[in-house]
């Protein structure tokens, strides 16, 4: 026993080793071959300083009338994305997780499906859109449901999955039915996880919102890449500080909401 | 009269092949308490849980007010379950939400999908699961979330979700096993004489031959799968006691 648990972590440590060794080449091999060097970086580095200070400040706080619009489109396309994307993934998620899936055929079809609409990234998608769809906010809003979907169906099943199965059991003594047991059982212990996910998702949504509106997907990043090609720095860096200002609201926000519910 | 509840020639072999019960027979008559007393692994939650068709028998039949369970529709085996009340060693509370609400799930099986689904309980099941909480103690617990309580206070939620069922039967698995001795004695208690007042009948796993020959009426013994006893607590020898728990 003894030997076999010294053996056990002998193997760890040159598993460690090997891993950090594999690190290191790889960070090597990736700067030679994207030809990284820190000189570079410097002299970059001045640029975007120079850039920052003499183009875009002070922020232009006179056009605030302007951003309210694509301000509160960001707000709006994350919001609405996040509520229908945990509604689809919630139905989803009870055909994707083993102790709730009437067939593991179904199971493995929700899962594969929630895996490619996860994995392929927000902005492709909202490329792939505007083809679709034109500029606008409704590709935006697509595009992170899409996401959501993806993302929130696995940590629901994941969620669904971790569930006591003894309440379960407990509640399916009494007589209960299946939507009963639904309610009364599941759904207790898979509301916390449900929230703090879709919250979490909230949050993710109105970062990526931005990047998606420069590709056409309407809001605040519309309104900066459409400041840049006109060279209004100052209305941009405006248009930045409101992004930070919502993403900051947000985090505090759910962080308040999570408080209160575990 | 006729037995509440007769046990034919059940047997039980799990998908995996594990053989659990492997033919037993027995009746049980209104209002006794009985204690299935076995070594682990013996059998005797599967037999518990065939009962209620938590588990599903491979084979022979489970008689309860002379209708076989093992045959009947799933609406007809939710109806069956809402008369027998279930108390468990871990409690299976819902644990995030209230003591009330614990109890009152035990009327599920009497509300229509809807009203259940939501947990729109009615106020007189709410008036009703008070009174049950007073009887068992808990008045200063009602809106306690059920896992901020005692494992002691635990367990009594438990038998008052399983009277709130108003039941014919009650099937406790190791009602006692987490609890110390102390509370353990409280919880056999509550539960003896509330059966007793109640008229209620009474299956009961136990570990502890002590507590069974206790309360018992009657003690049934398992091993591997088979009754090896089945008689009054002071026909229960020495000898008896170690042919059950061989291994
Ligand atoms: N869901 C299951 N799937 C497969 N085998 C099972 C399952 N449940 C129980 N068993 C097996 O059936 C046999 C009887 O188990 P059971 O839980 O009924 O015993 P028990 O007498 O209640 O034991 P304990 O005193 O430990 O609770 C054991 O061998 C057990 O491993
Ligand atoms: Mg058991």
């Amino acid at each position: 026993m003894e030997d076999r648990l010294k053996e056990l972590q002998r193997q760890k440590k040159l598993q460690a080793w090997l891993v950090a060794a594999a690190i290191a080449a790889f960070t090597v091999w990736s700067s030679v071959e994207t030809g990284f060097s820190f000189s570079e970086l410097f002299k970059g580095g001045s640029e975007i300083f120079r850039f920052i200070f003499f183009d875009f400040l002070p922020p232009d706080f006179s056009k605030v009338k302007n951003l309210i619009g694509p301000a509160l489109d960001t707000i709006y396309i994350s919001f609405v994305a996040m509520i229908v994307g945990a509604f689809m993934s919630m139905v989803l998620a009870f055909f994707a997780a083993t102790t709730t899936a009437p067939s593991k055929m179904i199971q493995v079809v929700v899962r594969a499906f929630s895996s490619v609409m996860r994995n392929i990234p927000t902005l492709i998608w909202a490329i792939l859109l505007v083809f679709a769809y034109g500029l606008g906010t409704t590709v935006g809003c697509i595009a992170l449901i899409i996401t959501s979907i993806g993302t929130l169906t696995r940590a629901y099943a994941e969620i669904l999955e971790e569930i006591d199965m003894g309440q379960v059991e407990a509640i399916r003594a009494t007589g209960a039915s299946y939507s009963q047991v639904l309610g009364q059982a599941v759904m207790p212990q898979f509301m916390p996880g449900f929230i703090g996910w879709s919250l979490y998702k909230l949050e993710l949504n109105i970062r990526a919102s931005t990047i998606i509106g420069m590709v056409g997907g309407g809001g605040l990043g519309y309104a900066i890449q459409k400041g840049i090609k006109l060279f209004q720095y100052q209305e941009v860096s405006l248009a930045i500080i409101m992004v930070i200002l919502i993403v900051l609201m947000t985090e505090w926000t759910t962080s308040k909401v999570r408080e209160r519910i575990i | 009269m006729s037995a509440l509840l007769e046990i034919r020639n059940l047997k039980k072999t799990y998908t995996d092949g594990t053989t659990a019960l492997q033919g037993v027979d027995f009746k049980v008559n209104r209002g006794e308490f009985v204690v299935i007393i076995g070594s682990s692994g013996a059998g005797k939650s599967t037999l518990l849980r065939c009962i209620n068709q938590l588990v599903q028998p491979s084979e022979g039949a489970v008689l309860f007010n002379n209708v076989d369970t093992t045959k009947a529709s799933s609406s007809q085996v939710r109806k069956l379950r809402r008369e027998v009340g279930m108390i468990f060693q871990s409690f299976n509370l819902i644990e995030r939400v209230s003591v009330l609400r614990n109890v009152l799930n035990g009327r599920l099986g009497y509300m229509n999908p809807i009203t259940g689904t939501l947990g729109l309980f009615s106020k007189r099941d709410v008036a009703e699961a008070k009174k049950i909480l007073l009887r068992l103690g808990l008045n200063q617990q009602i809106y306690k979330r059920a896992d901020e309580l005692s494992g002691g206070q635990q367990q009594r939620v438990g038998i008052a979700r399983a009277l709130s069922q108003q039941p014919m039967l009650i099937l406790a698995d190791e009602p006692i096993a987490s609890l110390d001795p102390l509370t353990s004695e409280s919880i056999m208690n509550h539960l003896h004489s509330i059966c007793r007042e109640d008229g209620i009948t009474c299956i009961v796993n136990l570990h502890q031959v002590d507590v069974a020959k206790k309360y018992a009426t009657r003690i049934i013994g398992i091993h591997k799968g088979t009754v090896a006893f089945d008689g009054r607590p002071d026909e229960l020898s020495e000898e008896i006691i170690q042919h059950i728990y061989q291994k």
